[in-house]
């Protein structure tokens, strides 16, 4: 195997309420590799949530390591690892979480505007990443104005707009029927298979996990 | 999409919320404008050209003693002394009217070219006013209220002295700050229904400011040890004497306007945090993202404080308006003249707008920098 792009060791997580101490991540290792589809199922509170915002640095583990790219992302400080979300890693929620202001285009648009790209660019990589979708008629929608699968796919093109190596989906097709959880995990797996991006998605559907190139499960904030 | 499109999306994303907190902020400022430039005015009234060579002189015991008449040959021998007139309140009330809406003050007709030569009048007006005994002068603005012209004869009832006298109207005058008070003749005055000998104070023109302190130490000291000692003092200190019975006025008004500013920062902040607080998740959105603290402070500050500016400009801008263009001595009836709105005036009040903006920018971005991602992603919406 090629040089893993995800190298997680003895990483754990322990929420502390009072007196007692909850362990949501127990001491887990684990490797991926590039343009791997990652697949992590598990019961509720088995931790899935928990192990993929660390990976994607939006969450510190209490002890361990996560390293990224060869970047230890727990080491970061916050302004740091800002600019690491923005560059490295795109999110996809459950909710779709897109800004309910903005067009479909603006929605892709936002990580952008951190960037240095001239506004051309900038438009050029929003209408890639919505034809990538499927969405390039959508483009001037506002996210009321389209289906939840449109949403959520709006949301896959403004996570993958800064053309990051990691995609993380924290149960992307929960909220949706199966006709479109059925294109979205479609367009996760051309991202994969076409664009050679690795993909780590948390379900609760098996039919969606078979999409994945590799399935893992949490018990209890262990891998089993 | 800029940077700036998307801030302006956000202010504008409750368009009602918006308009409101613009309003509260536009009307809070007018307010706010309205009680500086009242207070200013108050404190500071307009001064009339010529009033730093005036010297008032009145009895030292208080302003409602008479003087004696002969102290005029006094005055008038002191080196320095360009004019002396009698002045005395005659407290007349016009017609039925309830209250006093003018003042009356019994003076040497000679004066009005002389002391008080402000007051700008025709040539026909100055000599009416030196030929007949009982003629006057009016204020413009009094004349035109009344529709008085020039020939006209009215009446006054005195509050003062017994009984009421009959004026024909010499000349309307205009040029002083206040173009309100009638002048007449003192000794039409000790001629009727007067108190021959005695007159109400003095108004002294001095003939150069430079011998003023002198002039005013001389007349001072001239009636020392006298039946009727006296006060004299420039006309700006006569006039601060008035200003001080303001000075709870004053504090009314201060107060006021920190009650406003006061509010006004509460109203704003809640209104800023609530804004803020439907926008949680967005935010956290934006942060996993890979924006930073700053980028949402900026983003917070700037829909704050651009909330703040455009009601700023609205309320100070309406209250400009109003006041430089508007008649406020017709709209208040006199009770205010020049109301004017200084540069000071407005740069003080976008400065309470800025901080405003700024402030109520400071407890939303404390929040947004304090939530993690994690957290505020749990946050519904
Ligand atoms: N902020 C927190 N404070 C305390 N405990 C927490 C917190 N967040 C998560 N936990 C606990 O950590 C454990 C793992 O939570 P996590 O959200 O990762 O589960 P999950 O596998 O994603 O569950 P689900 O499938 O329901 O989303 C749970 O037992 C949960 O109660
Ligand atoms: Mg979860």
């Amino acid at each position: 195997m090629a040089e893993p792009i995800v190298q997680i060791r003895n990483l754990s997580k322990i929420y502390q309420q009072g007196e007692i101490n909850v362990t949501a991540l127990d001491n887990i290792s684990l490797d991926i590799a590039g343009a791997e589809f990652l697949t992590l199922m598990g019961p509720s509170g088995s931790g899935k949530s928990t192990l993929l915002h660390i990976i994607a640095g939006i969450d510190r583990p209490t002890s361990g390591e996560c390293r990224v790219q060869n970047v230890d992302v727990t080491k970061l400080n916050e302004s740091q690892l800002a600019d690491w979300r923005n560059q490295n890693v795109g999110f996809i929620f459950q909710t779709f979480n897109l800004i309910p202001v903005l067009t479909a285009a603006e929605n892709v648009e936002l990580p952008l505007l951190l960037t240095q790209l001239s506004k051309k660019q900038r438009h050029n990589q929003v209408a890639t990443a919505l034809e990538l979708v499927g969405l390039s008629d959508r483009s001037k929608h506002l996210p009321r104005q389209l289906s939840g699968g449109q949403e959520q796919r709006v949301a896959i093109a403004r996570a993958l707009v800064t053309d990051p190596a990691l995609i993380v989906a924290d149960e992307p097709t929960g909220n949706l029927d199966s006709h479109s959880a059925h294109e979205v995990l479609g367009v996760l797996q051309s991202l994969r298979r076409d664009a050679g991006k690795t993909i780590i998605m948390v379900t609760h559907d098996p039919k969606a996990a078979a999409f994945g190139t590799r399935q893992i499960h949490l018990e209890k904030g262990e891998l089993s | 999409m800029t940077i700036s499109a998307f801030i302006l999306k956000n202010a504008l994303r409750n368009k009602r919320r918006a308009l409101l907190s613009v309003s509260s902020v536009a009307a809070s400022l007018f307010l706010l404008v309205t009680l500086q430039v009242a207070l200013r005015e108050l404190t500071q009234p307009p001064e009339s050209s010529g009033a730093e060579l005036r010297v008032a002189v009145r009895n030292k015991i208080s302003l409602t003693n008479p003087l004696p008449a002969r102290q005029r040959g006094v005055i008038e021998r002191i080196p320095g002394v360009a004019g002396v007139t009698p002045f005395t309140w005659f407290g007349g009330k016009y017609k039925n009217e309830g209250g006093m809406t003018f003042a009356q003050f019994a003076i040497d007709p000679k004066a009005l070219g002389t002391v008080f030569n402000d007051a700008k009048m025709d040539a026909a007006g100055y000599i009416a006013f030196n030929q007949q005994k009982d003629s006057c002068v009016i204020g413009k603005i009094t004349a035109e209220k009344y529709g008085l012209k020039p020939g006209d004869r009215f009446s006054l009832e005195s509050t003062v002295y017994p009984g009421s006298l009959t004026f024909r109207v010499a000349g309307i005058y205009s040029g002083t700050p206040d173009d309100r008070n009638m002048l007449f003749r003192q000794d039409y005055l000790d001629d009727s229904i007067g108190m021959p000998g005695y007159v109400g104070m003095w108004w002294l023109k001095v003939k150069s400011a430079a011998g003023m302190p002198r002039v005013i130490a001389a007349v001072n000291k001239a009636f020392e040890n006298t039946s009727a000692e006296v006060r004299a003092e420039s006309e700006r200190a006569f006039q601060l004497g008035f200003i001080s019975m303001l000075g709870n006025i004053k504090a009314l008004v201060a107060s006021l306007s920190t009650v406003v500013v006061f509010t006004l920062v509460l109203v704003s902040a809640s209104t800023m945090s609530m804004a803020i607080r439907e926008r949680f998740r967005e935010l956290a959105i934006l942060k996993a993202l890979g924006f930073r603290r700053r980028e949402l402070f900026a983003f917070i500050l700037a829909e704050s404080f651009g909330l703040a500016v455009a009601g700023a400009v609205i309320g100070i801008g309406a209250a400009y308006c109003l006041y430089t263009f508007g008649d406020i001595s017709k709209m208040t009836h006199g009770i205010f003249v020049t109301f004017e709105v200084t540069p000071r005036i407005i740069g003080f009040s976008a400065m309470v707008a800025a901080l405003l903006g700024i402030v109520s920018a400071i407890a939303p971005s404390l929040s947004v920098a304090r939530m993690s991602v994690v957290n505020g992603l749990k946050t519904l919406d």
